[in-house]
């Protein structure tokens, strides 16, 4: 758990969608997004699908890692088809149960609309599967770089979810620990009364705090002593390269914007 | 303006992405602390760090920190309750709890803010039962917008009916609130005698 903290959900490989630059998975995510809308008939239904599969099938991930990605929203997905399925009065009537009826507009609007979450959440999610949040961090920081011309903090947010991605585990070891010793000094934190858990999470929260604060100003002292100065002119650890297969992936986004607006009905 | 221009310390920056981690921590204490399942709902400290990241670092920072948070989680890390994360995280309705935590750390933090220094356990449980208040507006109005737009939810989903799910959570929210006020000024306390934060600021 520790371990998946760091590098969230990202699946370890070297397809060609790992190997893209994030900026570029970024701006085709981005225009994705926009597309996916524009999708209203089987024909371009079936575009949009056989371009999100390929994408899966080119990163080389198991299909079983997406798929368990839509689990979390496989909820809302069964319940808007049914509001659909039920609601939507256009069309010959399929069934009819009781004072119910099903018609054939409904249960293809339900198709559509559950079609085009489904398809959103999985290029999402390859997204997640094929980039650790710190390198999204560095594309879309060098994304937005634009917008410190206009006093957006761009540089200084990223760093600060660097550093936040940078503690997150070292919290968790220091939560497991605060519980260990506050335990060892007869603190009970298996049960007990109401009240006794409050104090117990009190017992928890003031060390955990007083040590993230230690920890945040041990960190800043570190880097004013090497002269810590904001975006300007800072040099890179982790450099991005945009090469031609970026250029390629967006291109054939592009070319499925276009085909979705002229196949559309 | 002159806010936005304000030099960034770097202890602010430490100090924001510490306060997004701890939320992090707070999402999902009860994997470390299973003993705040209690009656079988996992309860999540967020609310509090939020009120704390207000108090503590102030109404622009407070809200600086909980952006940082949102944005980490939906990069990627599995940051939010029940260890979820990534950009697929925005179309599901309760994205707007964690929206609106933005917004209840400003708040909270103007409110304690206003109280020159040295709070008081009252000011501390307003700042907490405001920020649940907004949390509560923005996350169901949040949800309602998402299933009436993203679900394309026909009519017989109506304003009323999202209200109603959250009628539910509310009454231990507001036990919570009250309890995460009486805390805070423990925390806030501490920090303000062991930290030396608030003399670079003075």
């Amino acid at each position: 758990m520790m371990n998946s903290m760091i590098i969230g959900k990202y699946v370890p490989g070297d397809s060609v969608i790992h190997r893209m630059d994030p900026r570029a998975k970024l701006l085709v995510i981005f225009i994705y997004v926009f597309i996916v809308f524009l999708a209203n008939n089987s024909a371009t239904y079936a575009i949009l699908s056989v371009f999100t599969f390929s994408l899966v099938v080119l990163s080389r991930i198991p299909l079983s890692f997406v798929l368990k990605g839509l689990k979390p929203v496989i909820w809302i997905v069964a319940i808007t088809f049914l509001l659909h399925v039920f609601m939507t009065k256009e069309g010959d009537v399929l069934y009819q149960i009781g004072s119910f009826s099903i018609y054939e507009g409904g249960v293809k609007q339900g198709v559509f609309i559950s079609l085009r979450f489904l398809l959103l959440i999985m290029i999402t999610t390859l997204l997640t599967l094929t980039t650790t949040p710190i390198e999204v961090t560095d594309g879309v920081e060098s994304l937005l770089g634009p917008l410190k011309k206009v006093h957006v903090p761009v540089h200084e947010l990223a760093l600060m979810m660097s550093i936040s991605l940078r503690f997150i585990p070292t919290l968790m070891e220091e939560t497991e620990k605060i519980i260990k010793a506050q335990t060892a000094r007869g603190v009970d934190f298996t049960g007990g009364p109401f009240s006794e858990r409050i104090k117990a999470i009190v017992s928890l929260l003031v060390p955990l705090f007083i040590s993230s604060f230690k920890r945040a100003e041990e960190l800043a002292t570190a880097m004013e002593a090497r002269g810590y100065r904001g975006g300007e002119g800072r040099t890179k650890f982790r450099q991005l390269v945009w090469k031609w297969t970026d250029t390629a992936f967006l291109a054939a986004v592009l070319v499925l914007a276009v085909v979705l607006f002229a196949l559309r009905s | 303006m002159e806010e936005t221009r304000r030099k960034w310390r770097a202890l602010d920056l430490t100090l924001v992405g510490m306060f997004a981690a701890l939320m992090a921590i707070g999402a999902n204490i009860t994997s470390w602390a299973p003993f705040l399942v209690i009656g079988g709902v996992p309860i999540t400290l967020q609310t509090f760090f939020c009120v704390l990241a207000g108090a503590i670092l102030g109404r622009r920072l407070g809200a600086v920190a909980m952006t940082v948070y949102m944005l980490i989680g939906l990069f990627g890390a599995p940051v939010f309750a029940q260890f979820s994360g990534g950009f697929g995280s925005v179309v599901r309705p309760t994205f707007g709890f964690i929206i609106s935590f933005i917004f209840a750390a400003y708040v909270t933090g103007w409110i304690i803010e206003r109280g020159n220094g040295n709070p008081s356990v009252a000011r501390f449980i307003a700042a907490t039962i405001a920020g649940m208040a907004i949390n509560y507006l923005i996350g169901t109005n949040w949800m309602y917008i998402a299933y009436k737009l993203w679900a394309e939810a026909p009519k017989g989903f109506s304003y009323a009916l999202a209200w109603s799910w959250m009628v539910v959570p509310l009454p231990k929210d507001i036990i919570l609130s009250v309890i995460a006020g009486i805390i805070s000024p423990r925390v806030y306390m501490s920090i303000r005698k062991s930290a030396s934060y608030h003399q670079h600021v003075a």
